[in-house]
């Protein structure tokens, strides 16, 4: 036993010997470029800037402390989980119907609607936002559409306060589906017909053969789809920042929006950076509740 | 078991009015381009009265479009090419060699997505200042270098995994390097996952904006993305004509560039996630 383990080891070191090599680049950059950078940034969060001075001073824990009396933060925060709940759900409620469809035996012209359905997703992100912003203008095209439809008074989608946040909401599904879609599609293509035709035969409903088979055989495409899209839906940063800079007040405020405009327009980096940990702290717990259930 | 024709039929219906849904807005840049001021008042979602190119003339000849087009397809393709150099052989070293730290390594590729952007551009923000390469093109290369990074060495350990060991171990049988191999043997079977890597690492290149917002502070170093944003203003009135003009020139290439190579990325994405 002791022999076998000494000579695996022997034959790792050679190995490792031999991948040096090969990860090296990727290492110095991925230290570089992603390492460094997170320690340099996080660190930040001890100094302030002092515009009655105009000196950076250490100030500890002030700014971590600071941001649980800042409303702004507060709102944003909450916004922040409203955004990302909201958007995933409807993004994998969507994209869900549409990958099944997609995947039906009955369906023509099967290979140029999948590639149809990709389309928002080679947009830059400020295109889309663009777009949207025009869309859902006061006297824009989805107004005029409502008022030639009968509402007398079609809502001001991007400075009602009730309403910002979701209007950003929409832009943002709109941006996300054809990824998910193409995912889940995958999915369903490595189904093995034989057992959906067994349960059709042992008289399976359509939401059982779902809800029983088809959701469960997916998990593991579903988990990291779930993951990823949560991840980049919480630090997405282009959608706020040109439908409604976070406005009207702080009404669709977001983490990262709030933590730019600290560090870059207001001069306040550790504040910026204090808010940047938090986001942090949110999203790796997203990370290993992940990978808990993977390695379960 | 046939499906009844009135049920097909919805079917057909439901998916061709998702996909309206999802390029009508497309559309809708294209018809506002090709509007005059007016027209875009009186009827912002209709077709225009009268095609006008005149958004297109103004966002080439009297702005500095071109400026910003050559700083993205510097930035895009450099970023192509190192990420394509970069993430081969570790690709190849995590899909060939047990190492310690193999899975750590793994994990880490993971972890790095969930690093906020704002911590990661301060940090970066004092690195690319020790070397001068704020508001410079290569310092925003290396950023986006970076973020293409795990899901491009990702992308290509699955193509990897696919190719039998006995393949190469048949062709160095006369002792060549592992490099040699990779290069000769394991590369050209991959053609299909580099073009995958190659159209990701362009779009998130090409499209990326808050980096770029960040680090380009001058007119002349802004990338397309930025240039948009800034035509946009803030506050005041927006011509929606020439931004509509210049927002689907800066989409043209980068759109029909996926079209070529969404066959390789979709193939890739969904191939390393089933399995």
């Amino acid at each position: 036993m002791k022999m076998a383990r000494s000579g695996r080891t022997a034959r790792a070191l050679i190995e490792e010997k031999r991948a040096l090599p090969f990860v090296a680049p990727a290492l110095a950059v991925l230290c570089l470029i992603s390492l460094y950078p997170l320690v340099q940034g996080i660190t930040r969060v001890v100094y302030s800037y002092r515009a009655l001075t105009r000196k950076t001073v250490y100030t500890g824990m002030e700014n971590l402390i600071l941001l649980f009396r800042d409303p702004v933060f507060l709102r944003a925060l909450l916004n922040s989980l409203v955004w990302t709940v909201a958007s995933v759900a409807a993004m994998f409620f969507l994209s869900y119907i549409l990958a099944t469809m997609l995947n039906s035996r009955y369906l023509r012209f099967r290979r140029f609607l999948r590639t149809a359905t990709l389309i928002p997703w080679a947009l830059p992100g400020v295109v889309v936002s663009l777009i949207w912003r025009y869309i859902f203008l006061s006297d824009g095209p989805l107004n005029a559409a409502l008022s030639g439809l009968g509402v007398a008074h079609p809502p001001a989608w991007l400075t009602d306060t009730h309403l910002a946040l979701w209007t950003c909401i929409i832009a943002n599904v709109w941006m996300g589906i054809p990824f998910v879609t193409i995912m889940i599609l995958a999915g369903l293509q490595s189904l093995e017909g034989d057992i959906l035709e067994a349960a059709a035969i042992d008289g399976a409903s359509y939401m059982q053969t779902q809800l029983r088979i088809v959701v469960p055989s997916m998990k593991k495409v579903m988990l990291i789809v779930l993951t990823l899209e949560t991840i980049w839906t919480f630090n997405s940063f282009d959608i706020v920042y040109v439908l409604t800079k976070g406005g009207p007040g702080s009404a669709s405020m977001t983490l990262p929006l709030y933590a730019y405009q600290n560090a870059f327009m207001y001069y306040q980096a550790g504040y910026g950076a204090a808010i940047g940990i938090i986001i942090l702290l949110i999203l790796l717990s997203v990370v290993v509740l992940y990978i808990r259930e993977v390695l379960r | 078991m046939r499906m009844r024709p009135a049920k097909q039929v919805l079917l057909h219906v439901a998916v061709v009015a998702m996909i309206v849904c999802l390029a009508f807005p497309v559309l809708l840049l294209v018809l506002t381009s090709l509007k005059t001021e007016a027209d875009i008042f009186t009827s912002p979602g209709g077709f225009p009265r009268s095609v006008t190119w005149e958004n297109f003339r103004f966002v080439i000849a009297e702005s500095t479009f071109f400026t910003h087009l050559r700083n993205s397809a510097i930035v895009a393709f450099s970023t192509v090419l190192l990420a394509i150099v970069v993430t081969a052989p570790a690709g190849y070293a995590l899909s060939r060699f047990k190492f310690r730290g193999r899975t750590v390594f793994s994990m880490w590729l993971l972890a790095t997505q969930a690093f906020p952007g704002i911590i990661m551009v301060l940090g970066l923000f004092t690195v690319l200042n020790v070397y001068g390469l704020i508001n410079r093109l290569p310092g925003l290369i290396i950023m986006h270098t970076s973020f293409a990074l795990p899901f491009s060495i990702w992308l290509l350990k699955g193509y990897f995994d696919k190719i039998p060991v006995d393949l190469e171990e048949a062709a160095c049988i006369d002792g060549c390097t592992r490099l040699r191999a990779l290069v000769k043997v394991i590369l050209p079977l991959s053609v299909t996952g580099l073009l995958a890597v190659a159209t990701f690492s362009l779009l998130l290149s090409w499209n990326e904006f808050f980096f770029a917002l960040v680090i380009m502070r001058t007119n002349e170093s802004w990338t397309l993305p930025v240039y948009l944003a800034r035509f946009l203003g803030s506050g005041g009135v927006v011509q929606w004509g020439p931004l509509s003009a210049a927002a689907l020139l800066v989409t043209i290439p980068v759109f029909v560039l996926f079209l070529l190579g969404q066959r390789y990325l979709v193939s890739g994405l969904t191939g390393g996630a089933i399995k």
